[in-house]
């Protein structure tokens, strides 16, 4: 009975498969490898650990379908604004802009579609992948069996990039429609870049997302991610971070999630090598009934390696945030250091934010500590402000302001910083005004 | 300016005030002093607005409106202004922000224009030197990591940004040494104006040295027990308050 609701709830997926078959450049044996994987893992089951308080019964009763090239749409995802002054475009996993007129060189940067690398004689097992492990392992198999496209980055040697690159992971917005955007990106030793990784798009439709991104940062490289998921609000996103950090590499990942309908981020870090670092802060808001589920796991496999996680979550409405934050320090990954930090805000009673930092420790010489709160604005300073004359949404606003702002402090990079601000503001207004 | 009446409060349904009379009028300063426990602080948190306390009974008549029935936002853009006796430390929200987001809540209520930036740091410059503040303080959170005389000395600020009708000082004075008493004083009395009400709660008579009060009440039991005039607290600050219980006990 139970094998029939599942093979029930792959049969899109396996129509997808076989819709996109025959694929380019002998790809299939790579690409039927990971379709297997992800039928053979399936959906979870509402028993599985990591998916203990996100249901994906609602993703699994619609029928989604790959979305086709879109022209109007691709010309649409070209003009939305810029946050940096070099862009490429994913629209629904597909490059459509790596080079596009207007577009200035970027030096110290090679940006490559799937058949370029392929033809470059870039090896399938980097580009094909399957990560595994975690409650997104099923997601990223079947993002590489059908990803249209992988889009490559590769930051050359000693390249220190003065400006940010942007990459818009969009949605066209076909309704039912699912994209499977694939990215690696490749920080080679010394470099230092800044990447912008906006999810946009899909504004009015019901619509599922599955991205799978790659990095790997080299000896010495330097590595700002900065991830603005403002995603349509009837989508369904899950994502899969893979970070790989060499000796003293460094890796900052500044992260804002603000929309879809239900969400589910993995970021997984590796510090795979000696002084490597790894800061990974973010904020998301889950008003309204959005559903958005974090889980960050951080392996420390050599000495002298660091992580800081910072992440706070506010919840309103009928939202619900959930944060496992995981770091595992491994035997003989000595003199490390690893400091996890969950904070949570609650605007109105119905809202709900489930926090569970975790640590394994296998080393005997290290400094770890973890820390998780969830509370209310504080009634204290809600009466002085507004014993100041604010009124209550201005010191409602204010204080959420303030919870937000210490990790949106730290987003340096600019442009990014003021999208986040803007959006936030404008939310928090339209929340405030109904949760009074 | 405020006229109080058979006022009672309860704080977690024990009752701190238990028939409160009081009449301040225009331009004067009233010191309501008292022992520990005897409801001074609750008389200016009821007269601010603050949430936990219960008003059982009596009126609270401000420049002729019901105060009670006000949230607290709006006795603040009345012109009623409280000087809390612990300040709260608010990281995140500027200190700089609260002032003119404060000034400007208050300026609309008036019909006035709001500030621009240049109107209002020139304002601010001038009150910051009077209360001896380093314009540092604007761009840190409000009270974030203040010294107890810092944050004493930012709600003497406040007061004389936002130039309030009646203000209430609550304790403003516990915790000053001697130097930060006297700015403070300064402060207070640079605001002495015909139109301004000042109603100070303190538990020592120090503060009346620099702040003369027109008129000094004993509150004890919830109850204002004794009233008369700045002598009382000298008197008080010889003989304790247990002589004023036992007269009121007498007669």
């Amino acid at each position: 009975m139970n094998a029939t609701v599942r093979s029930d709830a792959l049969e899109p997926y396996v129509a997808a498969f076989d819709a996109a078959r025959p694929f380019a450049g002998e790809t299939e044996a790579a690409r039927t490898l990971a379709f297997e994987r992800f039928a053979e893992l399936g959906f979870p089951s509402p028993r599985d650990e990591s998916w203990k308080y996100t249901n994906l019964r609602r993703l699994e009763s619609r029928r989604f379908s790959s979305t086709a090239p879109d022209t109007g749409a691709m010309l649409r995802a070209a003009t939305v604004p810029e946050l940096a002054p070099h862009r490429v475009v994913l629209l629904d996993g597909r490059c459509v802009a790596s080079r596009g007129p207007g577009m200035p060189p970027l030096s110290g940067v090679r940006i490559r579609t799937l058949a370029e690398a392929i033809a470059d004689g870039e090896p399938q097992s980097a580009l094909f992948r399957v990560p595994s492990g975690g409650g997104t392992e099923r997601f990223a198999a079947l993002n590489v069996a059908l990803c249209p496209d992988v889009l490559v980055v590769d930051i050359d040697e000693g390249a220190r990039l003065a400006e940010a690159l942007q990459i818009d992971l969009a949605s066209s917005g076909t309704e039912r429609g699912m994209s499977h955007p694939r990215l690696l990106i490749r920080a080679a030793a010394g470099s230092s870049a800044r990447i912008v990784l906006r999810h946009a798009g899909g504004e009015d439709a019901e619509h599922f997302v599955n991205a799978f991104v790659e990095v790997e940062a080299g000896p010495d490289a330097e590595l700002r991610l900065y991830r603005l998921q403002a995603q349509g609000g009837r989508g369904f996103l899950v994502e899969r971070l893979e970070a790989t950090l060499g000796q003293r590499a460094l890796l900052e990942i500044h992260d804002a999630q603000l929309g879809a309908s239900l969400t589910r981020l993995d970021l997984n870090a590796r510090l795979a090598a000696p002084g490597s670092t790894a800061r990974l802060t973010g904020l998301f808001l889950a008003d309204g009934s959005r559903h958005m589920d974090t889980h960050v796991h951080v392996d420390h496999l050599a000495p002298h390696t660091t992580s800081l996680v910072d992440y706070r979550g506010i919840a309103a409405g009928r939202g619900r945030g959930v944060f496992n934050g995981k770091a595992i320090v491994h035997a003989g990954a000595q003199k490390s250091q690893a400091r996890q930090v969950s904070r949570n805000l609650l605007l109105t009673a119905g809202a709900e934010i489930d926090s569970k930092p975790e640590l394994e420790i296998y080393a005997d010489d290290v400094q770890c500590s973890h820390g998780s709160t969830t509370g209310q604005l504080d009634p204290a300073a809600l009466f002085y402000l507004r014993s100041r004359g604010l009124g209550q949404h201005e010191a409602r606003g204010a204080l959420t302001r303030a919870f937000a702002g210490a990790v949106l402090s730290r987003m340096d990079h600019g442009p990014f910083a003021a999208a986040v601000h803007a959006t936030l503001d404008d939310r928090l207004v339209r929340l405030l005004e109904t949760t009074e | 300016m405020l006229k109080i009446h058979n006022l009672h409060a309860s704080v977690a349904n024990r009752p701190i005030l238990k028939g409160v009379d009081l009449e301040v009028r225009g331009g004067e300063v009233h010191a309501i002093m008292g022992p520990n426990g005897s409801g001074k602080s609750t008389l200016a948190s009821v007269l601010a607005g603050r949430e936990g306390y219960v008003v059982t009974d009596g009126t609270v008549e401000y420049l002729g409106q019901d105060l009670l029935a006000m949230a607290p936002e709006d006795r603040a853009r009345a012109g009623v202004f409280l000087a809390f006796q612990y300040p709260v430390e608010i990281p995140g929200v500027n200190n700089a922000y609260l002032l003119k987001a404060a000034l400007n809540a208050i300026r609309k209520q008036r019909g006035e224009p709001e500030l621009d930036a240049f109107e209002f740091l020139a304002m601010v410059r001038e009150r910051m030197k009077l209360m001896q503040m380093d314009e540092s303080f604007l761009n840190r959170g409000v009270n974030e990591g203040f010294s107890g005389g810092e944050k004493k000395r930012n709600e003497i600020l406040q007061m004389a940004m936002l130039e309030p009708r009646l203000a209430l000082l609550d304790e403003t004075d516990s915790g000053l040494d001697i130097d930060a008493l006297r700015v403070v004083a300064n402060g207070v009395n640079s605001l002495r104006d015909p139109a301004r009400s000042i109603v100070m709660v303190t538990h020592y008579q120090r503060l009346l040295d620099y702040v003369e009060p027109d008129v000094v009440h004993v509150l004890s039991d919830g109850r204002i027990l004794l009233s008369g005039g700045k002598g009382l607290a000298l008197e008080l600050e010889k003989r304790g308050y247990d002589w004023v219980r036992h007269e009121a006990r007498v007669a």
